[in-house]
């Protein structure tokens, strides 16, 4: 039996095609070694390779983790973050920072940890909610407008400038000022004033596809414009969106922070980051640290979400080759 | 007579532009018979592709209108049809391949998929078929490892490769016509000669009629049955390959064969460019367009669009003079001075 194999074996070292020379298989072998690459598989490789961003998942992860398992673990060993236990309420507050209150006590004899956890919730749900709300509208927005053009595209673009044309925060104020403060309206003021940037980022990502040769290609294959919109054009100009909505992630988080703080956004007793700093101020050369750990947090979770945006952005770049 | 495959009756397509109307396509008439090429052959500008794409409707109306005449395939108009049926017609029985590989390929797709796309659409193919459909056709535009090129980015493609995965593609669903829009123009002269062939090849394996629209006199020789030469917008002489090439009657055309080095050349021959620009389509001038630039023009140049004149056969041309006895070719051409209009 072993002598039937040899041959067998020189038999399939024979080259597959004909008129291959031998140097060239060995490049194409050289360059398809590995496993089978997909575009996001190809992503995903590149995003590994920066250090930063992974830092920035890191973070991310813990934090959101953290803020979905709190009611496990939060309330057990550092104590309750709203309640307020009126008994020991004078020798609690304003502790520093210890074993068993980590980040300290705040006025009200509260654990701060504790609290800094459960505004995480709060932080993180405006984050991805607002911006969930400005990429559906900007989205539909920005294809009506790049796709279509002509008056679709100036109406479209003159709503966006007039958004544009208002002071951000003072918008977003403003606008709680008419719905009223509270989780829902926080989430629809910052999600509807983000949309004008969303849609003009994919407008013009729209526009710059849709003079491919490869879209003119596609229409002489016979595709209508709904699958040229969606398999041809959608898929080439998305990218920016992720980049530009991850990093939306943070600035939505910062004008929740800013709302709050000026007590627009969420309402006490319920956690917020940028409430706890407002409330700090009155203490601020007593118990800095009241400040500081909300402050942090705040920082860490925008950077991490504006850094890993960064990374996105050279991830994505389909003709960027490792 | 057999029924013409395509007919190209005096079509005209403008642009109407803040700046005027571009008259880019003014009045171009050819036929294609099964199996046939023809070489469509002009200089930048002069309404080459935009004949090509107004044939399958590929220009966005407005700002194009089609103001005149039609395009007829297998007796059945292209111009006056739905959308929904141009669409079936578009890469299933009139394919097109474009200039430039490089960008005609969508990068987020594999070029498996690209290929199956057009199975999928027109064939009604399953994925799986027209997966499989693609492998073979890769392996006959003459890719390496087909079956797993297949699961290739198109970046992972060279331009020559890219252009054979262009011609699967357009190969796909085994189309009538192949509209070939400059194919070669973006690769370097070895593949050229390599897609030339393979293009040639293949029409004789597939029988597809070849729409060739090229800048290169060298091309068109090589591989059309006929040619149709364009200068601003307009058809100026068509004829067989032998017809044009040797007996060439239109003074664009001899301008077009002077500006090429020949093999007879002398050291001391200098090539003979066409002197002088092409018009801006918008203010195209008055009687016959070449008329400025033309070292054999007349008063009446000047004055009255020619028409086309039979040569003998199907070659005709238009010029007031062409095919007239004492009117030929000057060698000296180059030297006469043109009459500035």
């Amino acid at each position: 039996m072993s002598k039937d194999n040899s041959p067998m074996g020189q038999d399939s070292k024979m080259p597959a095609s004909g008129g291959l020379n031998a140097t060239e298989t060995a490049a194409y072998d050289a360059l398809s070694a590995g496993p089978s690459r997909t575009l996001l598989g190809d992503a995903w490789r590149r995003l590994r390779k920066n250090k930063l961003a992974i830092v920035a998942i890191v973070w991310i992860v813990i934090m959101v983790v953290a803020a979905i398992s709190a009611d496990l673990w939060v309330p057990r060993f550092f104590g309750d973050p709203i309640a307020i236990e009126t008994t020991t309420l004078s020798t609690n507050r304003l502790l520093a920072p210890s074993f068993t209150h980590p980040f300290g006590t705040d006025d009200l004899g509260r654990d701060v940890f504790s609290r800094v956890v459960y505004g995480a919730r709060f932080s993180l749900a405006v984050g991805l909610i607002a911006t969930a709300i400005s990429i559906v509208i900007g989205l539909i927005l920005g294809a009506l407008a790049g796709y279509y053009g002509g008056l679709t595209d100036a109406f479209v673009m003159r709503g966006a400038d007039v958004f544009f044309a208002f002071p951000y925060t003072l918008f977003a104020i403003a606008m709680i000022a008419v719905l009223g403060p509270g989780f829902i309206n926080v989430f629809l003021a910052i999600g509807i004033l983000g949309w004008p940037s969303i849609a003009r980022v994919f407008r013009s990502s729209i526009l710059s596809v849709k003079q491919q040769d490869y879209i003119q290609a596609a229409r002489a294959l016979g595709a209508n414009d709904v699958r040229i919109m969606l398999h041809h054009i959608l898929p080439n100009s998305v990218a920016p969106i992720i980049v530009y909505g991850t990093m939306s992630i943070g600035g939505a988080i910062l004008t929740e922070a800013a709302l709050s703080f000026l007590g627009m956004g969420i309402q006490p007793p319920t956690p917020s980051w940028g409430y706890m700093i407002n409330a700090s101020t009155k203490f601020l050369l007593t118990a800095p640290w009241l400040m500081l750990w909300p402050g942090f947090a705040i920082l860490t979770t925008v950077l991490a979400f504006v850094l890993l945006g960064d990374g996105l952005r050279d991830a994505l770049d389909v003709k960027m080759k490792d | 007579m057999a029924q013409d495959l395509l007919v190209v009756d005096d079509l005209k397509m403008h642009f109407h532009t803040r700046d005027g109307v571009v008259k880019a396509v003014d009045g171009v008439s050819f036929t294609l018979n099964k199996g046939e090429t023809i070489g469509v052959v002009g200089e930048s500008g002069s309404g080459k592709s935009v004949t090509a794409m107004t044939m399958l409707r590929l220009i966005p109306m407005p700002p194009g209108k089609i103001e005149g005449g039609d395009v007829r395939f297998n007796g059945t108009s292209l111009i006056t049809m739905s959308d929904d049926e141009i669409r079936k017609i578009r890469g299933n029985r009139i394919a097109m391949i474009f200039q430039d590989p490089m960008t005609s390929l969508n990068p987020v797709y594999r070029v498996g998929h690209q290929i199956a796309e057009p199975l999928m659409l027109h064939k009604g193919m399953s994925k799986k078929e027209a997966w499989a459909r693609a492998t073979e056709l890769l392996e006959m535009v003459g890719i390496p490892h087909p079956s797993s090129r297949v699961k290739d980015y198109p970046h992972q493609f060279s331009g020559g490769m890219r252009q054979r995965v262009m011609i699967a593609m357009s190969l796909a669903c085994d189309p009538d016509i192949l509209i070939a829009d400059e194919p070669t123009t973006a690769l370097d002269v070895t593949i050229q000669a390599q897609i030339l062939e393979l293009m040639q090849e293949l029409q004789k394996r597939t029988g597809s009629a070849i729409i060739m629209i090229t800048h290169d006199l060298g091309v068109v020789a090589d591989m059309a049955d006929r040619i149709l030469v364009m200068y601003a917008g307009k058809a100026v002489e068509y004829g067989t390959v032998d017809e044009v090439f040797y007996t060439p009657s239109h003074p664009y055309t001899w301008g077009l064969m002077d500006s090429l080095p020949r093999h007879d050349m002398t050291e001391k021959g200098e090539l003979c460019p066409i002197k002088g620009q092409p018009p801006s389509l918008i203010d195209v001038p008055p009687g016959c367009s070449f008329s400025p630039r033309c070292p054999y023009a007349k008063d009446i140049c000047k004055v009255e669009t020619p028409l086309s004149r039979s040569i003998d056969g199907s070659h005709v041309a238009a010029c007031h003079f062409a095919g007239d006895a004492g009117f030929t070719r000057n060698e000296m051409a180059c030297a006469l001075e043109v009459t500035a209009g």
